[in-house]
């Protein structure tokens, strides 16, 4: 019994190794196409991650351009907005100062063809000249002007008036109207000035005085303390003449409240 | 030799407290009635004092009137100096004969200083006062109460009270200094490091500057510290007191221009004042109401001369437009009488001095003579100090606008910004 179960452990081992051989070629080989099988697999998925990679960075060089692209655009628009900016603002600086030429130009012209206009009348003995009837309103704003700047406040004031009495349409007008305000201004009459701003508003609200009248108007009450009202002057500001440089000041304002 | 006459005037004022009181409350503002040619200046001969300090006084006082150029100083040789103080009264005969309106005798006495003025063509005392000053050891403040006491006597007899009691600020070296009007008491200021331009607080004890490292805007007492009142990112530069004194008004910008704005000199919130789109606007004057502006602005594509309204709408230029390239004009100062305002502008490659009328928009030239720029009023309304390079170097230099004569105020290392300071008080 016991040579029997010897034996039958001696074939076993016998044949396990003769098994354990072909197995281990079986293996070998298996393990070999696996192997390759992998390489494969790797080999492809390698290409495929390589494809994807690539595909990404294409794909970011594609945003970068974009970016760099966007930038460029952002910054040309800037650029450009800036230039308009101040090709506006010279555009007005250049007609502002058109229009002053004008108005001097507009009240010498006025002055000469009335001297024209009115010949003198030969009267025996008399060698003086003929009066001219009155100024227009070109010369009527230029003398108001010219007296505001020596600091004559209330004759000023009293051609300014005079402007707007005889040329209620003259193009003048809105501006000597702001200026009747600035003549208050001047004699320390804020609540006078205020009163005619607010006018010049009612008035003229499509003049480009209007906005700064309707500024100061707002500045002015609301340093009496009447904040909603002062606030609603200036959000109209902003609404009513946006682009106009009391809305810059007026969104500032608006900013504090 | 003047004993009896200035015994019998002591006796008198002794006597009669009332009188000095009188005479003290009407001589201020008063004007002496001089004769002299019309479109001249009066002729004036500061007598000779023989006294302790004597000449210090007549030579300061002399230099005052002669700076202020509303009176012609007329000089005396040593024997005309011995003639024309005879014992007892003027020698008006003498005095005539030399053109002179009227004789000063300033003389120093233990308490300070006594005026006398007398009329040539009256041949009367015109004016008697006496001054309280410090002793001559403080030297600053007794040169002061000189000064003081030349500006009251220009007052009296040309109507415009003098600018001899002022100083000037100015940077050197990274620092700022003061110096008196006529020259003297040169002197760094403490605290003030790095500054930019300065300006004076109408009240003369304090001023606000600028400084660059950090980047901000001090405003300082005279002999005190500093505070700030406004800093932060970009630059923040010429400032300058509103008329009032109660806010400060200067530039700031970033990358997109430079705007003016406003912040209460006691400090709190910045309020913007100009809406220059992207350009650069900056050096404020006010004008003497406090109601206008004047500014440095580029929106025309160069630098030009702009008013506008104090909250920052009406906006004007003021110098006519130049069209040309070269076109550059800059640091605009209002004047005090509210006539004229000072600026430079580029003209053959070099800065000059030019005032524009306010009232006729009509300019003049003021210089012609090296490179000139950064003036600034004195409170006169006649004076301008300015740097030029003139001698050399950048100094600072004073002109009448109206004479044109010119002198220079500092020498030594190169100056800029220049700020002239309102009428002083005591210091």
């Amino acid at each position: 019994m016991r040579r029997l179960a010897l034996l039958s452990a001696a074939v076993l081992a016998l044949g396990g190794c003769v098994a354990s051989k072909r197995d281990v070629f079986l293996l070998q080989t298996q393990l070999s196409t696996m192997q390759s099988a992998a390489a494969r697999a790797d080999t492809a998925r390698s290409a495929q991650v390589a494809a994807v990679l690539n595909q990404i960075v294409q794909s970011n060089d594609s945003v970068r351009a974009v970016s760099a692209r966007l930038a460029k655009l952002q910054s040309t628009v800037a650029t450009d907005h800036y230039e308009m900016g101040r090709q506006i603002l010279q555009i007005q600086e250049l007609s502002g100062q058109s229009q002053r030429r004008l108005q001097e130009l507009r009240a010498s012209l006025e002055e000469r063809s009335q001297m024209a206009a009115a010949p003198p009348v030969p009267v025996q003995g008399d060698t003086t000249r003929a009066v001219p009837s009155g100024p227009g309103p070109a010369q009527l704003f230029q003398s108001s002007l010219d007296q505001l700047r020596r600091g004559s406040a209330r004759v000023a004031r009293s051609g300014f008036e005079e402007l707007l009495r005889t040329y209620p349409r003259s193009e003048d007008a809105p501006e000597a109207m702001i200026y009747i305000a600035e003549t208050y201004a001047a004699e320390r009459n804020q609540v006078a000035a205020d009163s005619v701003y607010g006018l010049v508003v009612q008035r003229y609200p499509s003049s480009p005085k209007a906005a700064t009248a309707l500024y100061k108007h707002a500045i002015s009450i609301r340093a009496a303390g009447r904040t909603a009202q002062a606030r609603a002057a200036f959000e109209r500001i902003v609404r009513e003449y946006p682009r106009s440089d009391e809305a810059s000041l007026a969104r500032e304002q608006l900013k504090t409240f | 030799m003047h004993l009896p006459f200035f015994r019998v005037l002591a006796a008198v004022l002794v006597a009669a407290p009332s009188l000095v009181v009188a005479q003290d409350t009407t001589s201020r503002g008063v004007r002496i009635g001089l004769t002299y040619d019309p479109g001249t200046k009066p002729g004036v001969v500061v007598l000779p004092v023989s006294t302790a300090l004597g000449d210090s006084v007549a030579a300061i006082v002399s230099r005052d009137l002669d700076l202020g150029d509303r009176i012609t100083v007329i000089p005396l040789d040593a024997s005309a100096s011995r003639a024309v103080a005879r014992a007892g009264a003027p020698n008006w005969s003498l005095l005539a004969q030399l053109g002179a309106a009227a004789a000063i005798q300033v003389t120093p006495t233990p308490s300070g200083l006594h005026l006398a003025v007398y009329n040539v063509a009256t041949r009367q005392t015109a004016l008697i006062r006496d001054y309280v000053a410090p002793p001559a050891s403080s030297v600053r403040a007794w040169r002061s109460a000189v000064h003081g006491l030349s500006d009251e006597l220009e007052q009296s007899l040309t109507g415009t009270r003098g600018i001899s009691r002022t100083r000037v600020l100015f940077t050197r070296g990274g620092r700022l200094w003061l110096i008196d009007s006529d020259g003297h008491g040169e002197s760094p200021l403490a605290g003030a490091v790095t500054p930019g331009s300065a300006a004076w607080h109408p009240n003369g004890r304090t001023i606000t500057y600028s400084t660059y490292v950090p980047s901000q805007i001090v405003v300082q007492d005279i002999g005190g510290r500093g505070r700030t009142v406004a800093s932060g990112r970009g630059v923040f530069i010429s400032p300058v007191f509103t008329p009032d004194g109660a806010s400060v008004v200067y530039a700031h910008g970033e990358d997109d221009g430079v705007d003016l704005y406003s912040v209460p000199a006691s400090g709190g919130a910045a309020r913007r004042l100009s809406v220059g789109r992207g350009s650069d606007n900056v050096s404020p004057s006010f004008s003497p109401d406090g109601r206008r502006i004047a500014f440095m602005s580029g929106r025309a594509g160069h630098p030009e001369i702009y008013t506008m309204d104090a909250d920052g709408t009406n906006v004007d230029l003021l110098t006519p437009l130049d069209v040309g390239e070269s076109a550059y004009r800059a640091s605009p100062d209002w004047s005090s009488d509210g006539r004229l305002v000072a600026f430079q502008s580029r003209i053959d490659g070099q800065f000059q001095l030019l005032t524009v009328g306010l009232r006729d928009r009509a300019l003049k030239q003021l210089t012609s003579d090296g490179s000139n720029d950064d003036p600034s009023w004195a409170p006169d309304a006649r004076h301008l100090v300015f740097v030029s390079n003139r001698s050399g170097t950048r100094q600072l230099w004073v002109i009448d606008a109206e004479s044109g004569r010119a002198r220079q105020l500092t020498r030594g290392a190169s100056v800029r910004l220049p700020s002239w300071s309102p009428r002083l008080g005591e210091p």
